[in-house]
């Protein structure tokens, strides 16, 4: 059984707890590590679970065009829904920004992202928010569903929910526009059913067992489908020993666009690789960007990939508060979310063994206190 | 803070690019605004011409799949030739009027990449002149300084004009004020030193401050004017938004007066059938103008000065109050001074309103502003009438040599003046004021004031019978100038309203053969060989004139 360490943060049950109106607020910088949106998100996520006011400066400092921007002004105002959370500094270009959660409240929401920003993120965002919700909830979340630099709706769907599923939560997503980088215009939903304590179960991905199939996938959007034709016989050819099944379609989307992906289901993981399309980039470019990180990938032999290795630490910390996997080496994103998730749980411990050759490692991750059961 | 922005749907630009799904790889400036990652707009105002329909809502798609929490708002703007400074700047003008600007909710922009040349230079000037709010906005396809291609979503810039470093600007800024001050003085080029010093003051405090203004001065000094020109000038700026509201305090008496200014329950007294809001109320967010303030009875005087200090006054008969954020401007002519220290005006409400007081100077103290109020109240009439109605010079001479004339008291002042000219004007005819019509006006006025000190509005209604021949025996004119003083008793008046007609085309001619041409322009036609100047030379011989003594006369009186 997870036991908490203390009343204030993350309480039992999922909602929070009254105690978290006293709770202390969180000062962090910005600029630190990452130094992006990977850490605003992650400290809106925790904020919201753990109730702990947060106050953040210098967002983005250093960049082309610091401050807040339209996608993480989205998460900004998604998760202050949620929660009924009290902002300050919530404006395009702001570095700094205060928020002081409420009561998280699940229900219908409506996310804009805007054309450019990835809906996917924001997705990430609110759901471990959602599964600490007393009521169920409905997300619509418009915006990017593959666009460079975030995860792709299929690594959403086929990687990443199978382990929050396995932690615990009942999910539901569909997809039913994609929005690809410049139109945008795709749409994510959520169906979120409130987490069960009883269902909380430590999560664990140690090896990824065998593989019971291997697919490349490759859509386009007012393009040729020769272009996605040619990248699916790209792989094919590079992994003929992964006997690929092969699914190349066109699918629905406002603007033009063209992503592939692989996708490696193992009998604990399903690992997705994918690569956009974009209007200056060949298409044998494109198809290489994925055969690298399936080599990587294939090499290192970890289960969590670096997506999800650094995408399954909220989660843990929101649903079960325990947690290990193995994964590669440690990425910034990594490194940057073990430290919010310390910032505002201070009592965390995340421990990370790493294996000789240093090519992976073991993460191990409790809420628990010292003694406790992890 | 929500942000609206204001752009021209661009024919060309936004159609820039291939057709079908493959346009959103094109840079098209209105759709790229939408894809901005650090600017975002709730209403995007795109005004489009009903021939690029089309396109229109192929923009306005792709603006909400781009940015779905952005309300689109079309707005149709026809140009019928959109290179026409005139008809465009027009349009925007009118556009900019039209619509209200919620300065304070909202952060404006208006887009000056699309539409022609002409229209972006009429979108900037309407910036700079605060009739368009907010900040401007530059887009283009490439990155600063590079030709780095920024794909379909470019780049922009922000250009805030209030930034003082828009060094250029702010010279523009200063001509921009000289319009502010010409426009207080309705467009007319006054002379008057301490007039147009007056007027600068009065732009500042106008632009500057919600303070009320106290305007004295004699009646028809052009209290009630100004006010409104001071209304015209904070709504361009956007200082104010509700209506002007003007009340002559002395038209009201007893319970109508407080009904008429703060309105009242049906049945607050009888004769109260319905609710009325009353003239504060309708001022609300705009200004109210109280000409002849020291009329005000005491009741009235206490409920204003709350209404002015804490916005909130009891209509009659109510028990509930209402409120009216309004400006003021008040107008006397009135020793508001004496008249408390009478009794008769509450001092608190006097030190309320003459925060900024202002004296109207009459019209015999401004003698030299009386020409170009001349010129003002012409052209007034004939945009008015639609007609061209000038002076011929002779006549414009004689006038202003009487109007100028010391003697002339104009107690009644701009009003008098202005009923002056609009008598003179009816009584033209074919468009031309002549001597005669003049030197009727003059005996009129004398008559008018030799009756009587009138009070100066009973000017308008001055009966117009007296003989013009009268007139102009009694006083000074121009032909005695080269015919002597006693011309009327040695010429026919049969000859002499000739002779004024002829002497007055000689003036206005170089030569004596064009001021010949002239004169005989039709029966000249009939002639073989025509010598003009020779006709002319002897008819003028007839009273002992020449070509020359007239034309030395018209340098004379130049």
């Amino acid at each position: 059984m997870i036991s908490y360490h203390s009343s204030s943060e993350l309480p039992r049950g999922g909602v929070p707890h009254p105690a978290t109106a006293e709770a202390s607020p969180v000062f962090l910088d910005g600029s630190f590590g990452e130094g992006g949106g990977q850490i605003l998100r992650t400290s809106l996520s925790l904020s919201a679970l753990t109730g702990r006011p947060l106050q953040l400066e210098n967002i983005r400092a250093g960049r082309e065009k610091p401050g807040l921007k339209r996608q993480h002004l989205a998460a900004v105002k998604a998760v202050a829904e949620i929660c009924g959370a009290k902002t300050d500094g919530a404006e395009l270009g702001s570095t700094t920004l205060s928020f002081s959660p409420g009561a998280i409240r699940g229900g219908a929401y409506r996310f804009d992202v805007g054309s450019a920003g990835s809906a996917t993120l924001v997705a990430q965002t609110v759901l471990p928010v959602l599964l600490r919700a007393p009521e169920p909830s409905e997300v619509a979340i418009t915006g990017g569903t593959h666009v460079p630099w975030a995860p792709t709706w299929d690594f959403f769907a086929e990687s990443y929910l199978p382990q929050l599923h396995a932690m615990g939560a009942r999910v539901e997503a569909e997809c039913p526009m994609r929005g690809f980088y410049p139109a945008g215009g795709g749409e994510i939903r959520l169906r979120v059913e409130p987490f069960n304590e009883a269902d909380a179960r430590p999560f664990a991905l140690e090896k990824t067992g065998a593989l019971r199939r291997a697919r490349v996938s490759a859509i386009v959007s007012g393009i040729q489908i020769a272009i996605a034709e040619t990248e699916a016989d790209i792989l094919m050819e590079k992994f003929p020993e992964l006997a690929f099944e092969r699914e190349v379609r066109e699918v629905e989307s406002p603007g033009p666009g063209n992503a592939v992906w692989v996708s490696l289901e193992f009998e604990r993981v399903t690992a997705v690789f994918s690569s956009i399309g974009e209007y200056d980039l060949s298409r044998k470019t494109v198809a290489h960007r994925v055969m690298n990180a399936v080599r990587k990938y294939l090499k290192t032999g970890a289960p969590a990939c670096p997506h999800l290795a650094d995408q399954l630490v909220v989660p843990i910390v929101a649903l079960g508060g325990a947690g290990v996997f193995v994964k590669g080496k440690d990425t910034l994103h990594e490194t940057t979310n073990w430290e919010v998730v310390r910032t505002f749980l201070p009592d965390a411990r995340i421990e990370r063994e790493a294996e000789p050759d240093c090519a992976s490692a073991t993460l191990r991750i409790a809420l628990a206190e010292p003694g406790g059961k992890v | 803070m929500k942000t609206s922005i204001i752009s021209l749907l661009g024919s060309t630009l936004d159609a820039h690019g291939p057709r079908g799904k493959d346009r959103w790889n094109a840079w098209r400036p209105n759709v790229a605004l939408a894809m901005q990652e650090d600017l975002h707009f709730d209403e995007f105002h795109l005004l489009y011409q009903s021939q690029f329909k089309g396109l229109a809502d192929s923009v306005v798609r792709d603006i909400r799949t781009a940015s779905p929490d952005t309300v689109v708002v079309p707005e149709l703007m026809e140009f019928d030739d959109p290179w026409d400074f005139g008809e465009v700047y027009g349009k925007l003008y009118d556009y900019a009027l039209a619509r209200r600007f919620d300065r304070e909710e909202r952060d404006w922009y208006v887009h000056i990449t699309t539409g022609s040349h002409v229209a972006q230079i009429c979108l900037f000037l309407l910036n700079e002149s605060h009739h368009l709010p907010g900040k401007l906005v530059q887009t283009s396809p490439s990155g600063k300084g590079s030709k780095r291609n920024c794909g379909p979503r470019g780049t922009y810039r922000v250009i805030d004009l209030e930034l003082s470093r828009y060094d250029a600007l702010a010279r523009r800024f200063a001509s921009e004020k000289r319009d502010d001050i010409t426009s207080l003085k309705g467009g007319i080029e006054t002379r008057n030193a301490a007039f147009n010093a007056l007027i600068e003051t009065v732009e500042r405090v106008a632009v500057r401050s919600r303070d009320p203004i106290l305007l004295t001065g004699p009646t028809g000094a052009g209290k009630s004017q100004l006010a409104r020109r001071v209304y015209e000038l904070r709504k361009a700026k956007g200082l104010l938004q509700g209506a002007f509201v003007d009340v002559n305090c002395a038209t009201l008496r007893g319970d109508q007066a407080t009904s008429a200014l703060f309105g009242h329950r049906k049945g607050a007294y009888t004769g109260a059938a319905a609710d009325r809001p009353g003239l504060l109320k309708a001022a609300d967010g705009g200004l109210l103008f109280l000409d002849e303030i020291g009329e005000l009875g005491a009741d009235e005087q206490a409920m204003l000065l709350r209404a002015i200090e804490e916005k909130r006054f009891l209509p009659l008969g109510s028990d509930k109050e209402a409120e009216s954020d309004f400006q003021l401007i008040c107008g006397t002519n009135r020793d508001l001074r004496a008249d408390v220290a009478a009794g008769r005006f509450r001092e608190d409400l006097l030190s309320r309103i003459d925060l900024w007081s202002f004296r109207l100077p009459g019209l015999a103290e401004r003698r030299e502003d009386i020409e170009p109020n001349l010129d003002y109240e012409l052209e007034q009439w004939n945009a008015r009438t639609g007609k061209r109605l000038s002076f011929n010079k002779e006549a414009r001479r004689r006038f202003l040599a009487w109007a100028l004339d010391p003697a002339t008291p104009w107690r009644g002042n701009f009003r008098e003046f202005n009923a002056c000219v609009t008598r003179l004007a009816t009584l033209a005819d074919g468009g031309r004021i002549a001597v005669a019509d003049v030197e009727a006006e003059i005996a009129r006025s004398h008559v008018a004031s030799s009756k009587s000190h009138v009070e100066s509005r009973t000017c308008n209604s001055r009966p117009a019978t007296c003989d013009a021949a009268e007139g102009g025996q009694r006083l000074s004119d121009p032909l005695a100038d080269v015919l002597g003083a006693d011309f009327a008793e040695r010429f026919d008046r049969f000859d002499l309203a000739q002779l004024r007609d002829v002497a007055e085309v000689c003036r206005a001619s170089r030569t004596a053969a064009e001021a010949g041409k002239r004169l005989f322009a039709v029966s000249r036609l009939a002639k073989k060989t025509a010598n003009d100047s020779d006709r002319l030379a002897k008819y003028l011989a007839k009273f002992g004139l020449s070509f020359r003594t007239l034309a030395a006369d018209r340098e004379s009186a130049n």
